[in-house]
């Protein structure tokens, strides 16, 4: 039996801290991991409070973030609670195991510290790395702060290990920015964290011996398209609501409420700026200030990014003039994935607010409270235009000639 | 909103420092923030680390900062970097020195006409936790020049921070950072 | 189950190898196991035979040679007696005859639509060692 570790209602930590700790309390079997800059912390901390006895669990070293997804596969098919952590080049190494660890459905919660991909190295934050994965299969939920990367880990545990729901959840947090930025964290003490994602429930575990199961099979023709669409189905009808439901019982034991899609100061919004991570925050403290000059300002903050929440992004955006998409990640020759995703999502509702796109903060530059108020100025000039007065893309935060395309 | 940036070499204990003071700082029921911007993240390699406090939760994580604090606790660095960027008038530094006050402004002619005071981090720590480590002698300052707490909190407060630590040391640390206090100039 | 649709299955890329609850499936004859129709048990190769082997039990010393070698686990052994071949998963590959050390051999391959009866009767004699 483990330790039970005191903690204090507040506790300083930073991002890294705050996932380990949730990893601690809902007791994580096994953890195979592959540290990385900025992730290495989380693991490094859950093989810490391993070793001091305050976890049941084992941590498996392997050799390659390849195979700490893969020795996380295997687990989790086992029947174990599995989680690791990774960043960047990492996540890269494991793209591979991603598509194997959702389609075999398996719960296994993967948090992920953001970093940009090389080349050049850089091991600052972007979100080339969470823009890697959003095709894998898996749920994606992004943190914007420490607080909220603690939190995130107890919803995500709760909704994979659902049992009509069986995926594997991203948390995502902004290296550095979060991850190893310190704040205030209110605590959940192990007890009540524990209960509110309870025990493991294994489903079609290979540790059941009078139930022999056969995982990883290989399907032709005949049967991968029914698999596939069946994956697809269910991260379009069933996820949503579980995620709800378990934001809904996260808030009624904490008072923390998290929605599908976070929207600041939208109610009667003309111009708004979707963005995630950390700028999101940094945004919303621009709005307001906007708002103190009279503009109608607000922030959309994209929580769950797959599945994609459609019907949540077009109600955010009613009556709205324009809106801004922010893309932390370079999109090597077309719009950002944020703009095309808000276009796609956004050209057959009863908006018709002006959408521009801007690229800003790649391996981990400063999105300062002056570029946003640029961009809010973008705005209220397309607002009252009524079509973009700038281009469609732009870079901003990037030394050197203006860059602007489309 | 109160901001403070610390100037430091990686391994001097500058991000140990920051998320010391935001731990205790925190416990008196402010908002806290600490981060640091580590360059090329050698040990030895100049970097910065920032604290943020305020009575509201803080959403800024923009890392630009113009300071009310500026910290400095590595003797070359008011040389080699820029210690004064996006300062403001009201700007107050404390920075590790052997030197008056008065000659190091001389020799650094930037902080002329600023808020400066000096004291030798460098030395505290050598003759009291017998490392060149000037992290928590430089919270000692901030508290004598700051107010922010009265001592008697601050050490009890530094002690539960470091409680992993040896009791040796931990007592070292203490007697730095009391001695900080007493010889800030 | 080959023209199921894509909610006609169980999640994952999971197969099952029994249907319900099995215990004391080790010490279970594979006749008596409750394999489900995606298992590989139930679905038959015979087909693909052009020869297949043929057993003679009054040469058998029960060496258990072919039961290890036979690659599609298709001798039928029971209490280390070889008492036949499971028609249904044998592809007449041959491997049985080869490894069998009787003389005459106990198995010996004939064409798929050999009488079996027909077979044992031209079953050859003990060859003489050369000196």
């Amino acid at each position: 039996m483990a330790d039970t570790m005191e903690l204090r209602d507040i506790e300083v930590w930073d991002g890294n801290m705050a996932a380990a700790q949730a990893l601690r309390q809902v007791q994580v079997d096994v953890v195979a991991a592959y540290p990385i800059t900025p992730s290495t912390p989380v693991v490094e901390n859950y093989a810490n409070f391993l070793a001091n006895g305050y976890i049941d669990g084992e941590f498996v070293m392997v050799e390659s973030e390849h195979a700490a997804m893969s020795g996380c596969i295997g687990a989790s098919a086992a029947g174990g609670r599995v989680a690791t952590a990774t960043s960047a080049q990492g996540y890269a190494l494991m793209v591979e195991t991603l598509y194997q660890a959702s389609g075999m459905r398996l719960p296994i919660i993967l948090n992920v510290i953001n970093r940009a991909l090389a080349s050049p190295l850089n091991v600052n934050g972007d979100h080339s790395d969470m823009y890697l994965g959003r095709d894998s299969g898996w749920i994606q939920f992004d943190a914007y702060n420490p607080q909220q990367a603690y939190d995130l880990n107890f919803v995500a545990f709760k909704v994979a290990e659902d049992h009509d729901v069986r995926l594997p959840v991203m948390v995502h947090q902004d290296g550095f920015m979060t991850s190893h930025t310190a704040q205030g964290v209110k605590t959940l003490s192990d007890e009540v964290a524990f209960n509110f994602v309870g025990e493991f429930q294994p489903m079609n575990d290979m540790l059941d011996l009078d139930h022999p199961v056969t995982h990883g099979v290989q399907t032709e023709e005949d049967w991968h398209f029914e698999h596939k669409a069946r994956q697809h189905n269910d991260l379009m009808t069933k996820v949503f609501p579980k995620i709800q439901a378990a934001f809904d019982a996260y808030e009624a034991l904490t008072g923390r409420k998290y929605n599908i899609v976070e929207c600041y100061d939208m109610d009667d919004a003309e111009v708004a700026v979707v963005c995630m991570g950390t700028s999101v925050e940094t945004a919303v403290e621009v709005a307001k200030e906007q708002r103190a000059k009279g503009i109608k300002a607000g922030v959309v903050g994209i929580r769950v990014i797959r599945p994609w929440p459609f019907e949540q992004i077009a109600q955010a955006f009613q009556g709205c003039k324009a809106i801004a998409a922010l893309d932390r990640s370079s999109p090597n020759g077309a719009p950002g994935m944020l703009y095309n995703e808000l276009a796609g999502t956004l050209y057959n509702a009863a908006t018709r607010a002006v959408l521009t796109g801007y690229v800003y903060g790649l391996g981990g530059r400063d999105l300062t409270k002056s570029l946003l108020n640029q961009i809010y100025a973008d705005l209220v000039a397309n607002a009252a235009a009524g079509k973009p007065t700038t281009a469609l893309q732009q870079l901003i935060g990037v030394r050197g000639p203006k860059l602007e395309f489309l | 909103m109160l901001e403070i940036r610390w100037h430091s070499r990686a391994g001097q204990g500058a991000v140990t420092g920051a998320k010391g003071l935001a731990d205790v700082v925190s416990t008196t029921g402010k908002e806290v923030q600490a981060f640091a911007f580590y360059g090329s993240a050698k040990r030895g390699a100049a970097m910065t680390a920032y604290n943020r406090v305020d009575d509201k939760p803080i959403l800024n994580h923009e890392k630009y900062m113009n300071p009310d604090y500026v910290l400095v606790i590595d003797p070359a660095l008011v040389y080699t970097t820029d210690v004064t960027m996006n300062d403001k008038p009201e700007t107050v530094y404390i920075i590790t020195t052997h030197m008056s006050t008065d000659e190091l402004v001389a020799s650094q002619p930037k902080l002329a006409g600023k808020n400066v005071h000096t004291v030798d981090c460098i030395k505290i720590a050598q003759e009291t936790i017998g490392k060149a480590i000037p992290n928590t002698p430089m919270l000692g300052a901030l508290m004598k020049v700051s107010g922010m707490y009265e001592m008697d909190f601050f050490k009890e407060s530094m002690v539960r921070v470091l409680k992993k630590l040896p009791k040796k040391i931990i007592d070292a640390n203490m007697e730095a950072i009391q001695r900080a206090y007493d010889e800030v100039k | 189950m080959q023209k199921s649709g894509w909610s006609e299955f169980e999640i994952g890329a999971m197969l099952r190898s029994f249907e319900g609850a099995t215990n004391n499936i080790a010490i279970t004859h594979q006749e008596d196991r409750p394999y489900s129709k995606s298992n590989s048990f139930t679905a038959s190769v015979a087909d693909w035979r052009i020869v297949k082997p043929v057993f003679n039990k009054e040469y058998c010393i029960d060496c258990q040679f072919c039961w290890i070698y036979c690659p599609d686990i298709s001798i039928i052994s029971r209490d280390k007696k070889m008492i036949g071949i499971d028609m249904d998963h044998c592809k007449g590959c041959g491997i049985c005859v080869e490894v069998c050390p009787t003389n005459p051999k106990s198995l010996l391959m004939f064409p798929e639509q050999q009488d079996e009866e027909a077979a044992l009767s031209e079953w050859p004699a003990k060859e003489k060692k050369e000196n």
